[in-house]
């Protein structure tokens, strides 16, 4: 029987205490009982002692004392009190509120009712009273050293009847806190104030008591306590409850008892249970079969319901893939949703799931699947490898759509998944190179732009010296660019500088090296890509954009902004679920047709055009990264936490680079959204889509509207930028570049607010921009009358869009 | 009344068996076996409680609501342990801690296979919970839908405040007086000494005990501490208590 106790030790302190009281014959069937109790022979010697002291009479029942003996092992065990020291300290902190709100029937002292005799009630108060304990009184003496209290209650620490004792306290002066320092402090204090003090000493010997006005006097756990003069209202409510039953012997423990609202409480046992320290939930028994701590965890009901949960979600995930077995997809997602529904997060259901999705080209569906089954089960075999294979496919989605960034990210993230997929392994080796080409290209890029970027930060008047000089250059280059346009065979019409159309742009370029080579950069791309499909260049041009906004559309996803719906932006942010795919690629043919067109065009317009566009983009962008920031952070938890593990902290890095760009592009536009204060969901469809047109045309045609233009070519610069940012993660020449976008960018942030000729200025002077301000007439002087069609209609474009945007 | 499940073998009502009538009619023997059964379906009930994660207050309802049950059967015409499993499941609903019949049927299922899987959710499940709501349906009409008790426990945890502040501080927090009087009033319900007692006497009867265990001495005045706490009590009112629960635990030994 006593084979559990083995291992626990038995409060001797207790045990002696209990001998003490029941004596002799209980120790001998303690012996009796607990013979096989090492712990008990262990202190078996301390106890003989005991006995001998015993007072006992030897009226106890011996069946009680049977039964101490036999449970002896149980009684004693140190582990079997569960309240704590901590519990108890609280407790007293508690007691001013209970007064308040009554939790529980708050009784007089026991004392009262049994009648206890004078002597023994004072022997008690002064063995139990201690420091620190409050008592209330009254007035009933002040003298020029202190006052005297009459005590009349307990009021915390300690709960006894003290009313008929006869007790008196002294509070000397020293103990009074003083108001002002000319005053004397006992003035305040008049015979027969109600006082609630604190124990300061208690002379045990002499049976005096002083007390203390001082907060500092106070026990640790009665320090909120307010001492001084209070209100007869304010006595300690066991105190009236007292002087009730003194008064009326017919107010029993009981009437009191039933007559407290606290009795009523429907959760007065849990509230006092928690007050003594008892567990529910763990509860004592001195039952040796339902000691808690034999119960199994598996066995309790949560534990069991979970397994239950599992076993039968697995059950619809076998039907599901006999389904799927089959081709009735339908049926085999039906199945796993509703393993899903039955246990959340289900693993097999998830992996199963996931590849459903995969099959049905849901990618992102299936990706987020796989994560998620990772996240709880980071060794799933089948999860690592369809996860593995998912991201190399998306990665080769996202790599036609020239998003080489992401997908390098991607195959990287397949590749910690499963080192040794050969796929993934030629796909980034792949991918790398293709990205070292465009650095390459880039960093040309960013040189330049550095250059032209601390010259450009020196001071304000030095900038808008800079800046008069670019757009009087610009308008010379204007003038050849806008003819450019019709120039891709032959036209050297009446462009003043030009020779031949490829000579002219070359000219202007080398006029102003600077923003050429930004030019030249664009197409140099763009030669480069011409023998992809347009829309693959344009993603290209808008590739770091796209990135972005892609992540932006994730974490947007959720909680769908109102305006994501209404902006061709986010659509173009790639294809996340397969709807969306769809819609994006019949924009985007819509859109390719157009440039094509405009291709024909010249290549020159080209760059224009796309520019534009992307400063379009951009510029929703700025303002979509503002509301975007905080949900990115939170997607980048998310990411961290979705399982990803390794490749997290890759794809974290390079989200938190592009997030810089985004940042400080953001910053740049800033001054651009507060002026463009767009609310309504229709007025901003209708802006996005004319100025998604916008660019097209404007990019052939010099500005017709100027204003309009100038808005979009403010930005451009940033757009350029960013792009420059593009690769920002590829290397240590990002630093650089990131630096120059920051400086070029001071130099328009001085100038946003400005009017659209100062921020035109500025659009200049990062970007080889040859339109703007230029009269109409001039260019249309200049151009073939074939295009003065087109520029007519544009020209009613931007009315509509000029009084859209106004709004 | 009489469910459609298998395992509910339903008789119909037989003549109301009160508890000191049983144990005169039964014969010593056979009150001595149902006194067994009802304490090992007790400790089913006590234990199924802890796994469910419920409190005191509606396990001691589930161990009424069973005692009282078979206050007025026979023990031989119902399963007790269905019983049980339905007293458990009204328990909840009465002391508004709800459980759900899935979980009750899990851990019981547990309770008899020890270490076996756990139960399908086929067939066999539904018929087990249609079986567990057709019998709370049979106590219900059975106890007459007098299905809320008034416990020990409120009492004794007042109890124990009060006397709590005639011991010195010290002494009353090195001895576990709270734990075993809980622990005590909990173990009463393996017994139908749980209705045969008042409440207030049950709940003096443990704190008796457990200050009685620990030597614990409290001021004497003119009246004894519990003659404050419940006029009506006597001496042997307690002793009658304590003797029942010391029966108890002498079952215990015998039982298991």
């Amino acid at each position: 029987m006593d084979s559990q106790s083995r291992g626990i030790r038995m409060d001797r302190d207790l045990l002696r205490q209990c001998l003490t009281y029941h004596g002799e014959s209980l120790f001998n069937k303690l012996k009796c009982e607990q013979i096989e109790n090492p712990d008990f022979q262990a202190v078996v010697s301390d106890l003989c002692k005991a006995t001998c002291e015993s007072k006992s009479d030897g009226q106890d029942s011996p069946l009680v004392e049977q039964f101490i003996a036999r449970k002896a092992d149980i009684l004693f065990c140190p582990t079997w009190k569960t309240a704590t020291h901590k519990e108890e300290e609280e407790e007293q902190q508690e007691e001013e509120e209970e007064d308040a709100a009554e939790p529980y029937a708050i009784m007089p002292p026991m004392e009262i009712f049994m009648e206890v005799s004078y002597e023994e009630r004072r022997t008690m108060l002064y063995r139990d009273l201690e420091k620190g304990d409050i008592l209330v009184g009254r007035i009933n003496n002040i003298r020029e050293y202190g006052f005297f209290l009459t005590l009349l209650c307990t009021a915390g620490g300690l709960r006894r009847d003290i009313e008929d004792l006869e007790l008196s306290a002294l509070c000397h002066i020293r103990e009074v806190p003083s108001t002002g320092s000319h005053d004397d402090p006992l003035s305040y204090y008049q015979i027969g104030d109600f006082i609630r003090a604190a124990v300061k000493d208690i002379d045990r010997y002499q049976e005096k008591i002083t007390v203390s006005l001082q907060q500092a006097a106070l026990s640790p756990g009665l320090e909120h306590i307010k001492l001084g003069v209070f209100p007869r209202e304010a006595l300690p409510i066991h105190y009236s409850r007292s002087l009730r039953a003194a008064a009326d012997s017919r107010e029993t423990y009981e009437c009191i008892l039933k007559s407290c609202h606290g009795y009523h409480n429907p959760s007065v046992v849990e509230y006092l249970l928690e007050k003594v320290g008892v567990s529910d939930t763990q509860p004592p028994s001195m039952m040796r079969g339902l000691q808690s701590k034999l119960f199994h965890e598996e066995d309790f009901a949560s534990a069991i319901r979970k397994r239950q949960s599992a076993s039968w979600a697995l059950k619809c995930v076998r039907a599901g893939v006999d389904h799927f077995k089959h081709g009735r997809h339908v049926e085999a997602m039906n199945e796993y949703n509703k393993a899903l529904d039955i246990d959340t997060n289900n693993v097999e259901a998830l992996v199963a799931r996931g590849a459903l999705y995969a099959n049905k080209g849901s990618i992102m569906k299936a990706i987020t699947d796989f994560e998620l089954a990772l996240e709880n089960c980071p060794d799933h075999r089948n999860a690592n490898k369809y996860l593995c294979q998912t991201l190399v496919e998306r990665g080769k989605q996202l790599e036609e759509q020239e998003k080489l960034v992401t997908a390098e990210g991607l195959y990287r993230k397949a590749l910690s998944l499963d080192e040794s997929n050969p796929e993934a392994q030629e796909a980034l080796h792949k991918i790398t190179e293709t990205i070292q080409v465009s650095i390459r290209l880039r960093e040309e890029a960013v040189a330049k732009e550095q250059e032209k970027a601390t010259s450009s930060q020196t001071s304000a008047e030095k900038l808008r010296k800079i800046l008069k000089e670019e757009k009087r250059m610009k308008k010379k280059r204007k003038r050849s660019a806008s003819s450019n346009p019709s120039s891709t065979a032959s036209s050297r019409d009446s462009s003043p500088s030009s020779s031949s159309s490829s000579s002219s742009s070359e000219s202007s370029r080398r006029r102003s090296k600077k923003k050429n080579k930004r030019r030249k950069r664009g197409s140099k791309r763009h030669r480069r890509i011409s023998s992809k499909e347009s829309s693959s260049r344009r993603s290209e041009e808008g590739k770091s954009k796209k990135d972005r906004k892609e992540k932006e559309e994730e974490v947007e996803w959720y909680p769908a902004p109102p305006n994501t719906s209404a902006t061709f932006l986010n659509q173009k942010g790639g294809p996340r679920f397969g709807e969306r795919d769809e819609g994006e690629a019949a924009e985007n043919d819509a859109e390719d047709k157009r440039i094509s067109q405009l291709y024909s065009l010249s290549a020159a317009s080209e760059d224009e055009e796309s520019d534009s566009s992307q400063t379009e983009r951009k510029r929703r962008d700025g303002k979509e990264s503002r509301t975007g920031e905080r949900k990115n952070s939170q997607r980048e938890e998310r990411g961290s936490r979705s399982g990803e593990r390794k490749s997290s902290e890759r794809g974290r890095e390079d989200n938190g680079k592009e997030r810089r760009g985004s940042d400080s592009k953001r910053r740049s536009s800033v001054g651009e959204n507060r002026r463009r204060t767009v609310s309504c969901s229709s007025a901003e469809s209708a802006y996005s889509r004319t100025s998604h047109f916008n660019p097209e045309y404007s990019g052939n045609s010099a500005s017709t509207s100027k204003s309009v233009e100038s808005r979009v070519r403010h930005d451009a610069p940033k757009r350029n930028s960013f792009d420059g940012g593009r690769y920002e993660n590829r290397g240590r020449e990002e630093v650089e570049e990131a630096k120059g976008e920051k400086d070029s960018r001071k130099g328009e942030d001085e100038n946003v607010p400005g009017s659209g000729r100062k921020s035109e200025g500025a659009g200049n002077h990062t970007r080889p921009s040859s339109l703007t301000s230029v009269p109409e007439g001039s260019v249309k002087k200049d151009l073939p009358t074939n295009l003065l069609d087109i520029f007519n209609q544009i020209a009613q474009f931007k009315k509509g869009k000029g009084g859209g945007q106004r709004k | 009344m009489e469910g459609p499940s298998p395992s509910l073998a339903v008789l119909r009502d037989r003549p109301v068996w009160p508890a000191a009538g049983r144990r005169q009619s039964g014969g010593e023997a056979e009150t001595d076996r149902d006194m067994k059964k009802h304490f090992r379906v007790c400790r089913f009930i006590m234990e199924t409680g802890v796994k469910l994660g419920m409190r005191s207050v509606p396990v001691a309802t589930a161990c009424v609501l069973y005692h009282r049950f078979f206050q007025r059967a026979r023990l031989q015409a119902y399963e007790p342990y269905l019983v049980a499993m339905s007293c458990v499941y009204l328990a909840g609903k009465v002391e508004e801690q709800h459980t759900r019949t899935r979980d009750i049927i899990n851990v019981s299922h547990r309770y008899f296979n020890s270490g076996s899987v756990t139960l399908e959710c086929d067939k066999e499940f539904w018929d087990l919970r249609d079986s567990v709501v057709q019998c709370e349906l049979l106590i219900l009409r059975q106890l007459n839908f007098h299905v809320s008790f008034e416990h020990p426990h409120k009492y004794l945890l007042h109890y124990l405040m009060s006397v709590k502040s005639l011991v010195n501080r010290h002494a009353w927090s090195r001895t576990p007086v709270a734990e075993t009087s809980w622990a005590l009033l909990r173990d009463c319900y393996h017994g139908a000494m749980c209705i045969r007692h008042t409440p207030q006497h049950i709940a003096i009867a443990t704190l008796h005990l457990a200050l009685d265990s620990y030597g614990v001495e409290l001021p004497v005045g003119d009246r004894e501490w519990w003659q404050v706490l419940c006029v009506d009590v006597t001496k042997a009112d307690i002793d009658a208590v304590i003797s029942d629960l010391l029966q108890l635990y002498d079952m215990e030994a015998k039982c298991i």
